[in-house]
């Protein structure tokens, strides 16, 4: 079973300090959205919501038909796995993962059955009989995993599951979680601050920060159209450049930076540019060219770093520090006067603010 | 060298002990000894002496029943108070521990004497059953068992409180949100998650008020009499009234056995019990 989710205007307060503002989030049926974003950012605010540790001060939650927002949390039917693991320590792993299935009243031959099949779909079948003391920390996150599961939960939410693991095991797990969850098709919440994690296993990822969602896109929208200065700086848009725009010819679109340096985009490109606009690039998408015809913003280099597949610059471009990348055949030396090429398949055009 | 030096910081407090308990413990045990060949049973006539009468024997069933009861009722009564006490938040916790703690301040003789107060035939509680209509004369509560037991877990129900108070803070609140969120209403978390975390604190907030209330001298002297006798006021009867020293000092041993016993037993059972350890 798998039931949309959806959240509507959502505020919340810890005390008197506000820390949801108005949040909607809508998940369709089988679905695994993340929230994402650094500690504070309400990520996990919103999953407490929607388990009901928490109660809103205004807004809706919804799974399917049913209104959850004033029902306590022990009947909202949803699978938690929870950052710690929160194994029960005196069960052993079969009744940890069997321990839902109880409260659900499952006749006990019948839920060691299950318990037992699910254990044997997470790799874990021969520990059935262990304590989670004498498990380790990835051991621990299957049982965790296995114990939301079992209980069929129209809706499974994660918080943090994976932090607490190495970066191995980090890999292996989430794509673990990703096809568990794609196998039963169970719409997913999934709350972490690691961006890899997130873009590589989600459907869309909601970006997160101080209390509101700053955009809710694909991964791959995320990673190449931000929508905002904000998105664009946390998905590695280092450099934003204001541009304004002086001329229009079809497509091509001919832009001057507030030091004086043109640029021409294309339209076709990068979408509708507007009159004033901010050009984000990643330090990949601004090239470093000595040569005097190349079409760039005119900048003075500073620290070389090496990065392997090429050299990057830390630059002073008309009052604006960019960080631009360099060929590996042409290393140069600080104070050098070079132009910032952006390419435009790795530049996004943003709102000003 | 270091062991050297760690040997030697450690005399002063080895002597104390030594002089102060290890000797004058011995002492007592050794008085309790009979003569070999001397009697049925040999050296240890003095205590099948003290098993073969009846009042002896009743003394330590009485104290042993009322210990039981005691400990019983403040394990119910702590626990409850103390899960109620470790849900509130935090300000309101360390007011409420203060209150539940505040009694301990006061000597277990004055509280003892309060019960005495409200507990007489002309005490509060009477009048307020006559008041009431319920009775027409005064029911005689003092100098029984009962009036002993209730001023026990009085005195004993804040130390339960502080030891479970600790226990269920200890237990982490994302095993309870996990329980709830499996399905589990309040009562069957508290049940299935909650009461088997604390068993370890149970444990030793029984033992605790166990070997108190079963050592316990005071109240059973003020409110049990000398019909209620049990075995710390029957030690001091022996000892004090009697001038029966080798039958004080087998009541002592005894009640040093069980004591010891209950508190051997209890503290394997807890460490079995203890899921926290591996």
């Amino acid at each position: 079973m798998t039931l949309p989710l959806t959240i509507e205007n959502i505020t919340a307060h810890y005390g008197s300090t506000k820390v949801l503002e108005d949040l909607s989030l809508s998940l369709a049926e089988g679905e695994l959205v993340s929230l994402l974003g650094a500690s504070g950012c309400g990520k996990t605010t919103t999953l407490r919501l929607v388990a009901g540790f928490l109660q809103p001060t205004s807004g809706a939650i919804r799974l399917g038909s049913k209104d959850l927002t004033r029902l306590p949390a022990h009947q909202r039917d949803i699978g938690l796995v929870f950052q710690n693991y929160a194994l029960f320590p005196h069960l052993t792993v079969r009744e940890n993962v069997a321990f839902g299935l109880k409260q659900r009243k499952v006749a006990s031959a019948e839920r060691t059955k299950r318990a037992d099949a699910m254990l044997d779909r997470v790799g874990l079948a021969h520990l059935a009989d262990r304590l989670p003391a004498a498990l380790s920390g990835g051991q621990k996150q299957r049982v965790a995993l296995a114990r939301a599961l079992v209980i069929e939960p129209p809706l499974l939410m994660f918080d943090e599951p994976l932090s607490n693991l190495d970066a191995k095991l980090r890999v292996d797990m989430r794509v673990e979680i990703r096809q568990l969850q794609r196998a039963n098709g169970t719409t997913a919440l999934y709350v972490t601050h690691d961006q890899e994690e997130a873009f590589s296993i989600s459907d869309r990822v909601a970006i997160m920060h101080q209390g509101r969602i700053m955009q809710l896109d694909t991964p791959e929208t995320l990673y190449q159209r931000p929508a905002n200065a904000f998105v664009a700086n946390f998905v590695g848009f280092e450099n934003i450049v204001p541009l304004s725009v002086t001329a229009r010819n079809g497509a091509e679109v001919t832009a001057r930076s507030d030091s004086g340096a043109e640029l021409t985009l294309s339209q076709d490109q990068l979408g509708a540019i507007p009159d004033r606009f901010l050009l984000a690039t990643r330090p990949d998408g601004l090239q470093v060219s000595t040569d005097p015809a190349a079409v760039g913003l005119p900048a003075e280099l500073g620290l070389r770093t090496y990065l392997g597949r090429a050299y990057q610059y830390q630059a002073q471009a008309g009052g604006l520090s960019l960080v631009a990348n360099g060929p590996l055949s042409q290393p140069l030396e600080t104070g050098t006067a070079a132009k910032l090429v952006p390419n435009p398949e790795q530049c996004a055009i943003l709102q000003p603010e | 060298m270091k062991r050297l030096a760690g040997w030697m910081l450690a005399t002063p407090a080895t002597l104390a002990i030594a002089l102060l308990l290890v000797i004058p413990v011995a002492g007592t045990i050794g008085m309790t000894f009979g003569t070999p060949g001397q009697g049925d049973w040999g050296i240890v006539q003095p205590y099948a002496d003290f098993f073969a009468s009846n009042f002896r024997r009743r003394v330590l069933w009485r104290t042993f029943e009322v210990a039981g009861y005691v400990t019983v009722i403040s394990l119910a009564a702590g626990l409850v108070t103390a899960y109620v006490v470790a849900r509130c938040p935090a300000w309101t916790k360390s007011v409420l521990v203060v209150l539940a703690v505040f009694p301990l301040l006061t000597g277990v003789i004055v509280r003892s004497f309060a019960w005495l107060v409200l507990l007489g035939r002309e005490g509060m509680v009477n009048q307020f059953l006559i008041w009431t209509g319920l009775i027409d004369g005064p029911l005689t509560m003092l100098y029984t068992p009962g009036a002993v037991i209730v001023a026990m877990v009085y005195i004993f129900v804040p130390l339960m409180v502080l030891v479970l108070v600790g226990v269920l803070e200890n237990i982490p609140e994302d095993l309870l949100q996990a329980s709830s969120s499996l399905g589990a209403g309040p009562v069957a978390s508290f049940f299935q998650v909650t009461l088997p975390l604390a068993v370890p604190g149970l444990i030793v907030g029984a033992v605790l008020v166990f070997t108190a209330s079963f050592t316990s001298y005071a109240t059973p002297a003020l409110l049990g009499g000398t019909r209620q006798m049990m075995m710390g006021t029957f030690l001091h009867q022996s000892a004090m009234v009697r001038f029966d020293w080798p039958g004080a000092a087998v009541v002592a041993a005894i009640m040093l056995a069980v004591i010891l016993a209950t508190v051997l037993v209890m503290t394997r059972l807890a460490k079995r019990l203890n899921p926290m350890a591996t």
